[in-house]
């Protein structure tokens, strides 16, 4: 039943794909097609890719607020600068640097990660407001062709590539320290894992998580937003809960919080072909992160009970 | 008063007349007034954030309380005087409701603070925007009714009185009662709170409770400030609360903080708002300069210790 917790993330998706197959046919009269998998895949691989960044930060116990900023900064210069190569380059380093000050600041300033990255939330979204006054802007057709195809499934390629970043990383030295650090911060120290660059690193990933995503987002709608990367703050953190990643730390997997992002986008389509009114949208979106959240400990609970 | 609160009024009397010597007129008392009107809203907020805090949980779902109460008033209310007092008992009822709910999932059902609140901030959020149909129904008055309005007019604004008695309540309850002082053996350490016969489900309930009134009362003053109730009234106040309790010196980790920093915190950030719109400095030069302010204050007095 302890795996139960741990693979919360894939349950809640292989539900989510049930309910969404199920609604969409009966709603329609046949089956989703092609074109509404590509659809699903080039809308979900941005909040996929913050997600990704998210659940590296929760997995040392701390939290990322400012993957808002960053995703905003982001997609305010390459849709800006139109997203020609050079540019979407520096973006990336851009967004692992934002994400690298908020790293340093949590693991040498020792302020707590919450309100560091609340603080450079707020410095992010201003540079992006700064950049993009207005919404508009565009993107290269080269460059969406290689992200989001609306005809190829180029997506899964670069969604293959994120899951086989985490499998490689995990199984480093690094990825071991991430989850020392997060089951056991003294402990962790004692045994000569260095704290402080972990950290530092695990933010400056997630900044470079949210620049590839904010391409995407650009790459997606073909034009920019300064305040784009607001709603993914939310949705990032909700996604790492439906994922089984454990808020304490060192516990759970960025692939569980990458399927939990898949089932949050999902659970958005799943209402719009029930006919559920939009207003009511968040309503469900709500009870549903709750409810992954309970049934994740209602399975801790009933392994303990069985195990004592 | 502890070490940190003393700070926090000092930032902020450094901030104030920083602003009386920036831009004429700050210093008067009509400017002075306005300051103060402005920094209510944030301190009733931040009263609830900071009880929460205080045990080391937090409220994400001050927004949509917020807003939630603000429709129910005025609703209810149909801007008529003879139904106020109907009007602000479902309201307040409303935010107290959403805060016990909240507390009984984070204390009895062992749901994280952020997910139980992040999931409250979205169901309430669906449900005000699906009940009011997003306030296009134009003959239902979404208007304040008058005495509320009035609590805004004179030279002294009944306003600032409520939230003087806010202050007054929270102030006695934390350090004149039994009450309060389980808060704070509870937020310093839960567990030898518990052994020594704290009811700290109870203690926590409580505290979310209390939150989800504050938000409440701060859609009720919101309402009779502006006139009426919008959607996404809100949404400011979810970071804004966090900072005004960071900035007065309440850890974050619980046990320690005083509501008399907090009223310094809400003042420090709405007079640096003030200030900056006063030079008329562009929005994203207040964003990026508003969080750079709370990063050095953060540095000054608001690091953990030395993990050696």
């Amino acid at each position: 039943m302890r795996d139960l917790q741990d693979r919360l993330g894939y349950l809640v998706l292989a539900a989510t794909a049930l309910a969404y197959f199920t609604v969409y046919t009966t709603s329609l009269g046949r089956p989703p097609g092609s074109f509404d998998y590509l659809a699903i895949l080039n809308t979900t691989m941005p909040l996929v890719l913050v997600a990704l960044g998210q659940s590296l930060v929760v997995l040392t116990g701390g939290i990322d607020l400012s993957v808002g900023g960053v995703v905003s900064l982001c997609v305010a210069i390459t849709a800006a600068t139109g997203g020609a190569p050079g540019w979407i380059f520096a973006v990336v380093l851009l967004g692992g640097l934002c994400g690298l000050v908020n790293g340093l600041v949590v693991a040498y300033g020792r302020i707590a990660p919450i309100l560091t990255t609340l603080a450079t939330l707020s410095v992010y979204t201003g540079a992006a407001l700064w950049v993009l006054p207005v919404p508009g802007g565009s993107i290269a057709p080269e460059v969406r062709a290689v992200l989001s195809n609306p005809n190829v499934p180029t997506g899964l390629g670069w969604l293959a590539l994120a899951v086989a970043g985490w499998w490689v990383l995990r199984r480093t030295r690094f990825g071991m320290r991430v989850y020392a650090v997060g089951s056991d911060e003294t402990s962790a120290r004692a045994v000569g894992v260095p704290v402080e660059r972990v950290k530092a690193k695990v933010y400056a990933l997630s900044g470079l998580c949210s620049a590839a995503a904010a391409v995407f987002y650009v790459a997606t709608t073909t034009a920019g937003d300064a305040n784009a990367g607001a709603p993914f703050i939310l949705t990032s953190i909700a996604s790492v809960v439906v994922g089984g990643v454990a808020f304490t730390g060192g516990k759970g997997s960025a692939m569980g919080a990458v399927a939990g992002a898949v089932a949050l986008t999902l659970v958005i389509d799943v209402l719009f072909f029930a006919g559920i009114d939009p207003l009511y949208q968040s309503l469900f979106q709500g009870l549903f992160l709750v409810v992954a959240v309970l049934l994740g400990t209602g399975a801790a609970l009933l392994a303990r009970r069985r195990a004592a | 008063m502890n070490r940190r609160a003393a700070y926090a009024v000092a930032v902020a009397a450094v901030v104030l007349i920083l602003g009386a010597v920036l831009s004429p007129g700050f210093a008067s008392w009509p400017g002075l007034r306005a300051v103060l009107i402005v920094a209510s809203f944030t301190g009733f907020v931040a009263a609830g954030q900071m009880l929460v805090v205080l045990v080391g949980g937090i409220d994400l779902s001050i927004p949509w309380v917020l807003n939630a109460a603000a429709i129910v008033l005025t609703t209810t209310g149909l801007g008529l005087a003879d139904r106020l007092p109907l009007a602000l008992a479902l309201a307040v009822g409303a935010g107290l409701l959403a805060g016990l709910v909240n507390g009984l999932g984070v204390a009895w059902l062992g749901v994280p603070a952020v997910v139980m609140t992040l999931g409250m901030n979205g169901v309430l959020q669906g449900l005000t925007l699906g009940v009011s149909q997003g306030l296009t129904c134009g003959d239902c008055g979404h208007y304040a009714p008058q005495p509320l309005r009035d609590l805004f007019a004179g030279t002294v604004p009944a306003a600032l009185l409520v939230w003087l008695g806010a202050a007054l309540f929270v102030t006695v309850l934390l350090t004149l009662t039994t009450f309060g002082r389980r808060v704070y053996a509870t937020g310093a350490n839960p567990r030898a709170a518990y052994l020594s016969g704290v009811g700290v489900k109870g203690v926590t309930v409580a505290l979310y409770t209390l939150s989800g009134g504050f938000a409440a009362l701060a859609g009720i003053m919101l309402v009779g400030y502006g006139g009426q109730a919008s959607l996404g009234l809100g949404d400011p106040y979810l970071f804004e609360s966090i900072a005004a309790v960071v900035v007065g010196g309440v850890s974050i980790l619980g046990g320690r903080g005083t509501y008399v920093g907090v009223i310094a915190g809400s003042l420090t950030l709405v007079a640096v708002t003030t200030v900056l719109r006063a030079q008329q400095v562009p929005e994203y030069g207040r964003l990026m300069i508003y969080g750079l302010v709370i990063l050095a204050i953060l540095f000054a007095y608001g690091r953990e210790r030395a993990h050696d």
